[in-house]
């Protein structure tokens, strides 16, 4: 069972805002375990995204410590974090990075191939899921916010992971679509036996989550 | 490869800002670069093989010298005054520069040579003399002689040819003689004389540029001294030395403190050899810095294209591509070209070793038709220097 664990954690750049007021995750203590599914509701402008590019290795400027399996994360070398990235932990972005220049298959195709545990006929059923079915050739900057975002949901979907960090995941999506996607990330989640870890402004029922913290 | 095969895709995403142009230019550089480094190894390391004399290229090895001791008017009056002792051959050996010492050994009798008979008979007194094997330019296959054999084998300085040919031919109204009209004549050679002057068959069957003397084996000349004058003790009064550089100044002033002389010519064409020596020195460090260029260029370009596949590269490692998977893909596009610019180079140089020793065969200069070990150790180390660059360049690019 993969654990996280946050110790102390706090952006050098919010530190100084943060001695004003309080939060559940800064300067805290936390654990989780891959078979919880966590909340964390977090205003504008509190570091939603920064923790979210903390807790999968973008970013380094913080003070405390963030362990993955008891190892910090700053003890991981490019190719450790490469495995931890390709097998335990899976991400979806706020602002979704996908390759502009590819198609919307070729985004998916490039993600897929990494472990490959995923079949590129399964795959292509999400993307019917989801409706974006028809949009497989069709190039990702060329697709609308939502369709981009739904094609960031599945990508992060191709691969065996324990955790699922997810920041805002269905922020351009209607209720309907944000219904089936969830649905779909619930189902894999579940497949893999998985935590999640979702970041957004408000307080929300996507996931029935163990637990919730407030930025 | 399918555009929608991963490999297909990665190519897609990180080589689309490959410049053909540019891609083109960088690979000339790293061509052109690459033939004149292995080029002027290839010039330098045949320019040791003739000068180093490991061949018999005489006309350009001149380490081999002859030396004797000077004649003068102590030496008219006892003749020991300009021969070489043991503790002179001693003292030789340890002098600067001097690779290797060989006697020329002298026949201690009297030797005559004849041609035909009656009005058109030709006779000469001669000497005769032996040099050690490995101090020959010229070995013919039958350079040998033993007791009871009809032919003795002859090697005649080219420098006797030349001057009976072009000085004393046309003064005294008589033919020219080919090398290979001289070759095919035999003459008779008389040994000793009165009752015990004896007779040989005698064929000359090569010219020396080294030798300036008339020389027949090793053998001829110990039997010939033990059976016509086996009184008179081995007098040597030339000794043939191989010296690594004629003209140091160290090796110079040994041979004037000793009162020895040779050939000072041959000491002026040694400086030449210096010089050849710095200018293919020079060549190869120019062909360096060529080569340095060369790379530096096709290693830029790589960086070039790498920087603006940047931002490509970084979302890849963030949804989990490994760098040492990306530095192996890219590898893979990259060291091919690099390696078929440094065939390219290999074959030129190839191509240009074949086609001098071919040139320099007609002219007695003879060179291998393949580059020696250190072209290939040359070609080895600059693919080798290049792979690590462009290893080092990828894994920066990926890492930043």
């Amino acid at each position: 069972m993969m654990t996280l664990s946050i110790e102390q954690l706090v952006p050098i750049p919010l530190k100084e805002k943060l001695n004003t007021r309080t939060s559940d995750v800064w300067l805290k203590n936390i654990k989780a375990s891959s078979s919880e599914y966590i909340s964390i509701q977090a205003p504008s402008g509190t570091g939603k995204t920064t923790l979210i590019h903390f807790l999968y290795g973008l970013r380094t400027d913080f003070e405390g410590n963030i362990s993955w399996n008891n190892k910090d994360l700053d003890q991981f070398s490019a190719e450790e974090k490469a495995v931890l990235r390709a097998t335990e932990v899976s991400v979806i972005f706020q602002d979704m990075r996908l390759f502009p220049e590819l198609s919307a298959w070729e985004n998916l195709e490039l993600k897929r191939s990494i472990t490959d545990t995923i079949s590129p006929e399964e795959a292509s059923e999400w993307m019917q899921q989801l409706g974006i079915g028809d949009k497989k050739n069709a190039r990702a900057q060329t697709l609308s916010y939502g369709e981009q975002q739904r094609l960031a949901i599945i990508r992060a979907l191709l691969q065996p992971f324990s955790f699922l960090l997810m920041d805002e995941p269905f922020s351009h999506l209607d209720n309907k679509n944000t219904a089936l996607a969830a649905s779909l990330i619930a189902q894999i989640v579940q497949r893999n036996n998985a935590g999640l870890l979702l970041a957004d402004l408000d307080e929300n029922n996507f996931f029935p989550y163990h637990k919730t913290y407030m930025l | 490869m399918s555009p929608n095969k991963p490999v297909g895709i990665l190519k897609k995403l990180l080589l689309r800002n490959t410049n053909q142009r540019r891609l083109i230019s960088a690979w000339v550089a790293l061509c052109i670069g690459c033939t004149l480094l292995l080029v002027s190894v290839m010039m330098w390391s045949v320019f040791q093989d003739l000068l180093q004399g490991k061949s018999s290229n005489d006309s350009l090895g001149s380490t081999f010298l002859t030396i004797s001791k000077k004649v003068d008017d102590a030496a008219m009056a006892n003749k020991e005054h300009a021969q070489f002792r043991a503790q002179d051959i001693k003292q030789i050996k340890s002098a600067p520069q001097v690779q290797d010492v060989g006697m020329l050994c002298p026949a201690n009798f009297k030797v005559s040579a004849s041609i035909g008979s009656g009005p058109m008979a030709f006779y000469t007194l001669l000497f005769l003399e032996a040099a050690p094997d490995r101090f020959m330019d010229q070995m013919p296959h039958s350079w040998q002689w033993k007791e009871g054999d009809n032919t003795l084998p002859i090697i005649l300085s080219r420098d006797f040819l030349n001057m009976y040919n072009y000085v004393f031919a046309p003064s005294q109204g008589l033919p020219l003689l080919s090398e290979q009209t001289v070759k095919a004549l035999g003459f008779t050679l008389t040994m000793g004389e009165g009752p015990n002057a004896t007779n040989y068959r005698a064929q000359v069957e090569g010219f020396s540029d080294r030798i300036s003397s008339v020389l027949v084996p090793q053998s001829f000349i110990d039997f010939g001294n033990n059976k016509f004058a086996p009184q008179v003790p081995l007098s040597i009064s030339r000794v043939m030395i191989k010296v690594a550089d004629p003209s140091d100044k160290a090796f110079t002033s040994f041979l004037e403190k000793n009162n020895y002389s040779t050939n000072a010519e041959q000491l002026r064409f040694s400086k030449m050899r210096s010089i050849v020596d710095i200018v293919s020195g020079a060549t190869g460090a120019l062909a360096l810095l060529l080569m340095g260029i060369g790379a530096l260029v096709f290693v830029l370009f790589i960086e070039l294209t790498m920087s603006k596949a940047q931002a490509s590269v970084q979302l890849l490692l963030q949804i989990g591509y490994s760098p040492k998977k990306l530095s192996r893909f890219l590898m893979a596009k990259y060291i091919p070209i690099m390696l078929s610019a440094l065939s390219v180079a290999v074959l030129i140089a190839v191509s240009i070793q074949y086609i001098a020793s071919q040139k320099l065969g007609s002219l007695q200069l003879n060179i291998a038709p393949l580059p020696s070990l250190f072209v290939w150790c040359a070609a080895a180390c600059s693919g080798l220097v290049l792979l690590v660059q462009i290893s080092y360049s990828i894994r920066k690019a990926i890492k930043s």
